[in-house]
């Protein structure tokens, strides 16, 4: 019998880290996790159950102090030169047993990255915020407050609007910045999150990537306000709400890089999410894999197991083909990320790639999407079953087709490289 | 929005008589008055709030006996040409909670075996119209014909494993089956219409109350969608029923699944509908590129118009088949097995089209499709269940053979 670890990835783009720590995290999550996912949706405000959970992945497995350099206590892993593959790793691993974990875990890690990783290092705040991380015994997470209430796409489409319609303001005053605004939905807010990343606006309307800032915000700051979580269809393990910032004063240097360098490093990172994206769909894919092998061979259709029906076959067949295509895709993503200055022949912050790497994760979303939705169609009845795991899978993974600007900004950066618009 | 329902999503009106017509308006008045007005409310209180609607429309406004002859007290709406009106019925009320239609669907579907005019089960009838024509809200539950387990070889319907023996007793029959996943509802279920078979395998319908002995439940399941009809697997150890609750006409499964597909149908029609109003608000109120209105957007604008193709035909198509059902002789004859290929055909694009609508519709809501608060996301999920449970089992592939066995006359799918 073939097993997860046989769907495709190119062999030469594993990295050292990712031979040895992945049969760790995966049987770490077989034993602290999956026993448990099907409480998560009950547990979505309150994270009884979750919170111990992370404090054991983060903190007793030691996820949350990775990236950061050894000397400060991390790992080393934003330094090394297989930080995006040993990030899709993770996120798959953490994608097969709960993709609402995964990217609270991920996006811990993503406004962290805009510092740490070449060219764009700043030692300064990787010094100021390693204790944070690296230095407790409870799990720390991070968010990317990024979405506005007037228009999400906007933000990320950096290539067209240049973060025009950025409302949220950074003004200097002295050595401080002043931030002013309000995010909406960033992965751990509602009160999880201990450090903010914001992209914001110093000079409201200008298109000029220069007045682009991103700029730290500890959450316990005077004048930083959290809502209460959403409730959504599915991603209990992931908490988002509203965030107001009136007139939040952080020191001068909580800027990533400065003018220019803030656009290009946030650039860096719409391609990490994108990967990471990928890769907790792959992961959640092969979950379903596991599911509906276990479904399709114990039960029947005429008297006979439902696999060994040509039709159904045909359906499952193409399901499987889809996962093992789309994890070829996905390591491809993460493999741009690491050859970094040039993938394709194209930096990293360039639109070439974030276009491409948008294209593949729209693809993946979709294939996703539809084969979760068949894979419920083959159990019929059970379909919907929590018990099978399969409708949680379909429930969390919807959004990760809709986040970062969604499924029209990827075809518009598709178009946009492949055919030179130059207005969309 | 600007145009009501009605004139966007447009459907043959003459299949709707006058006092369908009123009972509809009615219908449609509870939906925007009780639910639809409230959203908030109703999602923040929904166990206590589902059970005083159901109150209102199936006891205040009798929506319960509607399909009940008026001998027994009914609206007298059990004829083939009410198809169409119970049709809209159930399309607003999928408008303003799919789980209130999914559990009507089933009472309607079981008793357009038993009450029509044509099939008229008069025994039976009475019976069923004691239970029916009351002050308590009733909840059948059905259960039909659906995965095997390996090791384990059933009596088949169209290979779909039937897991239910009936054998004779003294002064009725018996039911034995383990482990059986009603479509909805077992675990508040006050009556069970099972499709069993016989000791030479003909299949067969029983309808079992909840208060047989013999009869277990397991802890409720938790699912997807259409969370307020409980479901639990069933279990019947020697359950005895009277010898009437057991109907074994020829071609009584295949009308069981007909009329499931017109009215889970109408149902998720209906969410569409609503779901395709929150659409309307959002791309009406939202912008992108730092001022376009989302609907002014060209590519926005393709995913809006597919949405809207997608329910309207989804809509054109099923009235098509309540209009089949109800004059069948017009579309070539009454031949069961005709109108069974059919509702499957249709029944299943149907909820490939109202899921793709709103999966497409989704997307671009972005996050707020995902949020609760937008009530997007429950129609998402109440339909998807619905689809999972009139495709199932294997991604359409039994209504495929259903279709191919019609069409080319195979002989041993």
């Amino acid at each position: 019998m073939i097993k997860i670890d046989d769907f495709s990835r190119p062999e030469e783009y594993i990295s050292p880290f990712d031979r040895h720590f992945r049969k760790v995290i995966r049987k770490h999550l077989e034993q602290t996790v999956m026993p448990y996912r099907r409480q998560y949706d009950e547990d979505w405000k309150d994270h009884h159950l979750i919170e111990p959970a992370f404090d054991k992945l983060m903190v007793e497995l030691g996820l949350q102090k990775s990236l950061f350099p050894q000397e400060y206590g991390g790992w080393g892993i934003a330094q090394s030169d297989y930080v995006f593959r040993v990030g899709y790793m993770l996120s798959e691993e953490l994608g097969r047993a709960d993709t609402g974990m995964a990217v609270a875990l991920c996006v811990t890690f993503w406004p962290l990255l805009v510092i740490m990783i070449e060219p764009f290092v700043n030692e300064r705040l990787i010094k100021e915020f390693a204790p944070m991380f690296c230095n407790t015994d409870k799990a720390v997470f991070a968010a990317n407050a990024m979405t506005e209430p007037q228009g999400g796409s906007d933000i990320e489409n950096l290539g067209l609007m240049g973060g025009g319609t950025i409302r949220t303001t950074a003004r200097l005053d002295g050595d401080e910045w002043v931030i002013n605004g309000h995010k909406l939905w960033p992965t751990n807010s509602g009160g999880v999150a201990k450090l903010f990343g914001v992209p914001c606006t110093t000079n409201p309307g200008s298109s000029d990537p220069k007045d682009f800032a991103f700029i730290y915000v500890p959450a316990d700051l005077p004048g930083v306000t959290q809502g209460g979580p959403y409730e959504k269809a599915g991603m209990a393990a992931d908490k988002n709400s509203d965030i107001w910032f009136e007139d939040v004063r952080v020191p001068s240097w909580y800027r990533a890089h400065g003018p220019g360098r803030d656009a290009e490093a946030f650039y860096q990172l719409i391609s990490f999410g994108q990967m990471a994206s990928c890769a907790f769909l792959t992961g959640a894919m092969m979950n379903l894999y596991e599911r509906l092998y276990e479904f399709v061979s114990t039960r029947t259709y005429n008297n006979r197991p439902l696999k060994e029906n040509d039709a159904i076959a045909g359906i499952i067949g193409r399901i499987a083909g889809d996962i093992d295509i789309c994890r070829i895709l996905g390591h491809e993503t993460a493999m741009i990320g690491d050859r970094r200055n040039k993938p394709y022949g194209k930096p990293l912050t360039s639109e070439d790639v974030v276009g491409r790497i948008r294209n593949i994760k729209d693809f993946v979303s979709d294939r996703a999407v539809e084969n979760f939705g068949k894979a419920m169609d083959v159990l019929g009845a059970y379909g919907a079953d929590r018990d099978w795991d399969i409708e949680k899978h379909w429930r969390d993974i919807k959004i990760i087709q809709l986040w970062m600007g969604g499924k029209q900004l990827c075809q518009m950066e598709a178009a946009r490289y492949f055919f030179n618009c130059e207005t969309l | 929005m600007r145009k009501n329902l009605d004139e966007l999503f447009i459907f043959p009106r003459q299949l709707i008589d006058e006092e369908s017509g009123s009972v509809i308006s009615l219908v449609r008045q509870w939906a925007e008055k009780e639910i639809l007005s409230k959203r908030m409310e109703y999602r923040e209180n929904y166990s206590r709030l589902f059970g005083e609607q159901r109150d209102r429309l199936n006891l205040t406004i009798g929506l319960q006996w509607l399909t009940l002859p008026e001998k027994n007290g009914g609206f007298g709406w059990n004829d083939y040409a009410n198809a169409p009106g119970i049709t809209s019925v159930l399309c607003e009320i999928g408008r303003a909670d799919a789980s209130i239609g999914a559990i009507l669907a089933m009472e309607y579907t079981i008793l357009a075996t038993i009450a029509m005019k044509h099939n008229l089960n008069r025994k039976l009838c009475d019976r069923l119209a004691s239970h029916y024509v009351s002050d308590e809200v009733r909840t059948p539950a059905l259960i039909l014909p659906g995965p095997g387990s390996l090791g384990h070889e059933t009596p088949l319907f169209h290979g779909r494993s039937i897991g239910v023996q009936v054998t004779t007793a003294k002064g009725g029959y018996t039911l034995s089956g383990e482990g059986l996943r009603p479509l909805t509802a077992g675990s508040i279920a006050d009556l069970f219409c099972v499709v069993c078979t016989g000791k030479k395998g003909e299949p067969c319908i029983a309808l079992v109350p909840d208060d047989t002995p013999g009869i277990r439940r397991t802890p409720p399941v938790l699912a997807t969608g259409l969370n307020a009809c409980i479901n639990a697997d069933i279990s019947f150890d020697s359950a005895t029923i009277p010898k009437e609750n057991v109907i074994d006409r020829p071609g009584i499964v295949e009308e069981l699944y007909t009329w499931l597909n017109l009215y889970l149908g109408a149902v998720s029609i209906g969410a569409g509908a609503n779901f395709f109003e929150i659409l309307s608000d959002w791309s009406e109120t939202r912008v992108i590129k730092g001022g376009t209105t989302l609907k002014e957007n060209p590519l926005c604008a393709s995913v809006l118009a597919e949405v809207a193709e997608e329910i309207a035909m989804a809509k054109i198509l099923l009235y098509d088949l309540a209009h089949l059902l109800s004059i069948p002789e017009e579309w070539s004859g009454t031949n069961a097995s005709r109108s069974f290929t059919f509702s499957g055909i249709i029944g299943s694009r149907v909820q490939a089209g109202v899921l793709k609508a709103i999966n497409r519709g989704m997307e671009l809501m972005g996050s707020a499709g995902y949020a609760k608060e937008w009530h997007a996301e429950k129609h998402w999920r109440d339909v998807k269940t619905i689809q999972s449970l009139l495709c199932g089992v294997a991604a359409e592939a039994p209504v495929r053979m259903d279709t191919a066995r019609f069409f080319y006359n195979c002989t041993e799918l």
